[in-house]
C-alpha cells in the first residue's frame, strides 16, 4: 500500500503554488484572480473549456509567461527567474508538440537529454521500443499519434518530479491515449512524483485524478479533491402539482431545468436538502441522486 | 482480471466498480483463498485509474473481512473466505439427506417446497423482528 506517499498538504510545501494570478490579452480576460496549490504525489485534473484559461495557466508554471498580477512558485522557485531549476524537474507535454520535423528521433532524443541531467536513455530505449518507433526515422514523416508517443517519450524519460500535459490526448486514437494514461499512473506509482493533466475529455480526467481544478473564462469555478466534488454535488428531479411559469428557487442551486411540472436542480448539498427543499416547495422527489462529472461541468459552465 | 474495464460514466463510484468485480470473482472462485491480489500499482496501470481508487477498494474488501492486507508482501484474499462455488458444494450433501428424509415422509415434491418456502419466510420475519427491536 501506498501509506508513505500519501499526500500530506499540511506538512508539505506544495509542488505548484498559484496566488491571485490575473492576465488579460486585449480587452479579453484569459485568467481572474486565479489561486490554487497543487499537492505533491497526486493527479491534478484540470477542466474547461477551449479557451477557459487551462493553457495559459500551464504556460505561466512554465515560466513562458510572467505573472501581470499575482505570483507564480513552482518547486517554491519563481519559472521566469529560475528557468533551469524549474524546468529541468519538469517534463511537458502539450496537444501539439513542436517537435523539429528535419531531426530523426534519435538525434532528437540525444538533442532533449542534454537539457536533462536525469535523462534515463535505458528508460528511453524501452518506451521507443513499447510504442513501436524506429529510432532511424525522421520526425517530419511520423503520424500525429506517433509524434504524441515520441512528444511523451522526450517528457518522461528524465522521470520528471511534475509531468504537465496540456491536452495531450486532442484528436487521438484509444490506443494512443492509453499510452498517455498509462504514463501518468506510472509516474504516480513512482513514489511522490506529480502530475498536472488538462484535458476536455472528462471520462479520462475522472479515472486518473485525485484533484480537480475546473477553470471557467478565466475563472476558477472548482478546485478540490475529485471525490469531495463528486460528493457535493446532487442532481435533484422534482414534480409538481401544477406546472410552474418560473424555474423553481432552490437554496445551493447551479442550475435549473426543466419546463411545466417537472424540474431537475443540480445543487450543492451542503446547502440543500431534497426532501426539505421539495417540502417546502410543495414538490415530490422524481430522483436525488449524485450528478456526474458532466452534470457539474455544465453546471458551473453556465454564465 | 484483464478483460475488467472499469468505466466513469456508470453512475457507480470507480471504487464501488471494482470492488464489486472483486467480490464477484472471489465468490465465483475466480480468485481463490488465499491468492495474492495484484498490487496496487500492476492493477492502477491494468486498469488506468488512479492508484489511490485501487487502495480504496482494497481497504473496503479489508473492512468486509474479505482480504487481508499483510504489511510488505501485499494483499491476500483471506483463507476463511470460500467461494460460492465451495460453499454450494458443501451445501449439497446437506440439502440431500434432508430431502431424503423428507421423501421418507411420503411428502410430495410441492410440499417439500411449501414446507422450504415457510421456514424461511419465518426466518425472515423473525430477522426483521430483532432488528425493528434492537
Amino acid at each position: 500500500m501506498r501509506e508513505s506517499s500519501t499526500p500530506n498538504a499540511a506538512s508539505e510545501e506544495p509542488v505548484v503554488a498559484v496566488t491571485n494570478l490575473s492576465r488579460r490579452f486585449g480587452s479579453k480576460i484569459a485568467l481572474n484572480d486565479v489561486t490554487l496549490a497543487v499537492a505533491r504525489g497526486g493527479v491534478f485534473g484540470l477542466v474547461g473549456e477551449n479557451g477557459a484559461g487551462k493553457s495559459t495557466l500551464i504556460k505561466h508554471l512554465l515560466g513562458l509567461w510572467r505573472a501581470e498580477a499575482g505570483s507564480v512558485k513552482v518547486f517554491g522557485l519563481d519559472p521566469v527567474l529560475d528557468p533551469p531549476a524549474v524546468l529541468g524537474r519538469i517534463g511537458y507535454l502539450s496537444e501539439q508538440p513542436d517537435l523539429p520535423g528535419w531531426m530523426r528521433i534519435d538525434e532528437l532524443l540525444r538533442y532533449t537529454q542534454a537539457f536533462y541531467p536525469r535523462w534515463d536513455a535505458t528508460y528511453a530505449e524501452q518506451l521507443l521500443g513499447q510504442f513501436g518507433l524506429d529510432a532511424g526515422a525522421r520526425v517530419s514523416t511520423l503520424s500525429k499519434g506517433q509524434r504524441a508517443r515520441l512528444g511523451l517519450i522526450a517528457a518522461e524519460a528524465h522521470r520528471p518530479d511534475l509531468l504537465i500535459l496540456d491536452e495531450p490526448s486532442s484528436g487521438l486514437d484509444p490506443i494512443v491515449r492509453r499510452d498517455i494514461l498509462e504514463a501518468i499512473i506510472r509516474t504516480v506509482t513512482d513514489e511522490g512524483r506529480t502530475v498536472i493533466f488538462s484535458s476536455h475529455l472528462l471520462d479520462e480526467v475522472e479515472r486518473v485524478s485525485d484533484h480537480l481544478a475546473m477553470l471557467h473564462k478565466g475563472t476558477l469555478k472548482l478546485c478540490a479533491p475529485l471525490d469531495e466534488i463528486k460528493a457535493r454535488h446532487r442532481r435533484v428531479s422534482l414534480r409538481f402539482e401544477v406546472p410552474q411559469q418560473q424555474p423553481p428557487e432552490v437554496a445551493g442551486a447551479i442550475r435549473v431545468d426543466g419546463a411545466g411540472r417537472e424540474w431537475t436542480v443540480i445543487s450543492d448539498a451542503r446547502r440543500s436538502y431534497a426532501p426539505a427543499v421539495a417540502q417546502h416547495l410543495g414538490a415530490v422527489i422524481i430522483e436525488d441522486a449524485e450528478a456526474s462529472l458532466d452534470e457539474i461541468f455544465v453546471a458551473h459552465s453556465g454564465n | 482480471m484483464t478483460t475488467l474495464r472499469l468505466n466513469p460514466l456508470l453512475g457507480t463510484p470507480l471504487y464501488l466498480q471494482l470492488v464489486e468485480h472483486l467480490k464477484h470473482s472471489i465468490a465465483t472462485g475466480a480468485i481463490r483463498a488465499g491468492e495474492q491480489l495484484p498490487s496496487v500499482r500492476k492493477m492502477a496501470e491494468d486498469l488506468l485509474i488512479n492508484p489511490n481508487t485501487v487502495v480504496r477498494a482494497y481497504r473496503d474488501l479489508e473492512s468486509d473481512g474479505m482480504v487481508e492486507l499483510r504489511h510488505g508482501s501485499g494483499v491476500f484474499v483471506r483463507e476463511s473466505v470460500s467461494s460460492r462455488t465451495d460453499l454450494m458444494k458443501k451445501a449439497e450433501p446437506i440439502i440431500r439427506s434432508a430431502v431424503d428424509r423428507l421423501e421418507s415422509l411420503d411428502l410430495e415434491e410441492d410440499d417439500i417446497r411449501r414446507l422450504m418456502e415457510n421456514e424461511l419466510a419465518q426466518r425472515r420475519t423473525a430477522r426483521q423482528t430483532r432488528k425493528r427491536r434492537a
